[in-house]
């Protein structure tokens, strides 16, 4: 197993009053397209921050390709690349004056590659940043990240504001990218149909805490949904199961294989199996989420 | 000019039922039980397939890992993958076996019916005749 591209030991920061990210301890794979997925607020955008070195840690630290993001701050921003509708250009007014001043920063820019994009994303030199739409913007930040020579390309929400064309074509670039090993992607979007068709690996992230990781046919093995008929016992936590929804003694639960002590795969009083079902990567999240933000089960409560 | 290979297996998509990792197994199972992809044929690399199917490499990585395992395609380090020279009988005794078990489940679910031997022969006769396709037996190639 060859060296991690990511690896986060207990990573922390207080980012407002209400909102502590961490502790957070991740690491990702070489050569992988790496889903960073959670609901809003997660601390998605907050950890590709911390792991490009944008914004200090509170503690904890962060590697890529073996570089401390605290102290090796060239080196990492030489290796990585971050993409984001955040980013904003329009102090350089044009399309073509935006790329001259970013690519004068970098010594890996590649001018042939530029033009390609630009004729591939539908971009021109003398579009004016300013009247740019959404999806114009993405474009554009993603052309100054796919024009170098990265190895670590970081992608917040980079298909807010693309249509299904542009989405595809966004997809297939990365994909294209990753045709050196060497390379890895983290990218977090809401549109996880697509992700789960790309994506390597998935990283699941909620209330700044790390829930769930793992490559995507193993995490999307790992879960199941039960359609179950609850006994007179209460389900407990060591069980492997987390509730969802139920009525009535008729319920619906998250079965966690890799628990060891789940009661599902002997035969007990707790529980009668009607139905198995696998999960999307969508719904997958959507019942992490609910099952981990304290939603317990009570008799009185009927449906949760 | 051969074809793609991602031409031949696509579309791989969610729309289709199967994971997307179990279409690829089949549709290589399919090309190559059919002949189009000949032993000794060369696979592309896990990467460039997964770029021209727009899969992940993990899932075309899974799919060729699956048909190593039931010796129908190799890989040599350095070369590259390719179809072995038992891919083809292996594929065609895989999708013989699958038939049979259909056949099986089609007997179990008229018995289950109360169904007697005669009209599961009859229906049989009547579904040869009515679904679409040639027997194959007297123009057999290869």
């Amino acid at each position: 197993m060859s060296e991690p591209a990511i690896v986060i030991q207990e990573l922390r920061k207080s980012v407002s009053a209400s909102f502590c990210f961490g502790p957070l301890s991740l690491s990702i794979p070489k050569g992988v397209i790496c889903a960073l997925i959670g609901p809003n607020g997660a601390g998605k955008t907050t950890l590709m921050n911390l792991v490009m070195g944008t914004s200090p840690a509170d503690g904890g630290c962060a590697r890529v390709f073996g570089c401390d993001v605290a102290t090796a701050t060239v080196e990492v921003k030489r290796l990585t690349a971050l993409v984001s509708p955040e980013i904003s250009y329009r102090a350089w007014v044009t399309v073509g004056k935006a790329i001259d001043f970013v690519s004068g920063f970098y010594p890996d820019w590649n001018p042939q590659r530029c033009t390609d994009l630009l004729r591939l994303l539908g971009l021109s030199r003398s579009e004016r940043v300013d009247s740019l739409s959404l999806g114009g913007r993405v474009k554009l930040s993603l052309l100054l990240a796919l024009a170098r020579d990265v190895r670590l390309l970081l992608l917040d929400e980079p298909s807010i504001g693309l249509d299904p064309l542009a989405r595809q074509q966004l997809y297939a670039e990365l994909l294209a990218f990753m045709r050196d090993e060497e390379r890895t992607v983290v990218i977090s979007s809401h549109q996880l149909g697509e992700l789960e068709r790309c994506a390597d690996y998935v990283a699941v992230v909620n209330e700044g805490q790390l829930v769930a990781s793992g490559a995507t046919p193993d995490l999307l093995a790992r879960y199941t949904e039960l359609d179950v008929l609850l006994g007179l016992d209460e389900l407990t936590a060591h069980d492997g199961l987390h509730l969802l929804s139920r009525s009535g003694q008729r319920a619906r639960v998250l079965w966690d294989r890799a628990e060891p002590r789940s009661c599902v795969s002997k035969a007990n009083a707790k529980l009668q199996i009607i139905g198995e079902r696998p999960l999307t990567l969508e719904e997958l999240l959507v019942a992490l989420v609910k099952s981990k933000s304290g939603i317990r089960w009570r008799p009185r409560f009927g449906a949760v | 000019m051969p074809t793609a290979l991602s031409l031949a297996l696509g579309p791989i998509s969610a729309a289709v039922p199967g994971s997307l990792y179990q279409q690829i197994v089949d549709a290589v199972k399919r090309e190559i039980g059919a002949g189009r992809l000949a032993p000794g044929s060369a696979l592309p690399s896990f990467r460039v397939l997964a770029e021209e199917l727009l899969v992940s490499v993990i899932t075309v990585k899974r799919a060729y890992e699956e048909l190593e395992r039931e010796g129908i395609i190799y890989r040599r380090q350095g070369l590259g993958t390719f179809v072995a020279e038992a891919g083809y009988s292996r594929t065609r005794a895989g999708l013989r076996a699958n038939a049979e078990q259909a056949i099986t489940q089609a007997i179990d679910a008229g018995r289950k019916a109360g169904m007697s031997n005669r009209e599961l022969l009859q229906t049989f006769r009547d579904a040869l005749k009515s679904v679409p396709g040639h027997d194959l037996s007297h123009r057999r190639t290869g």
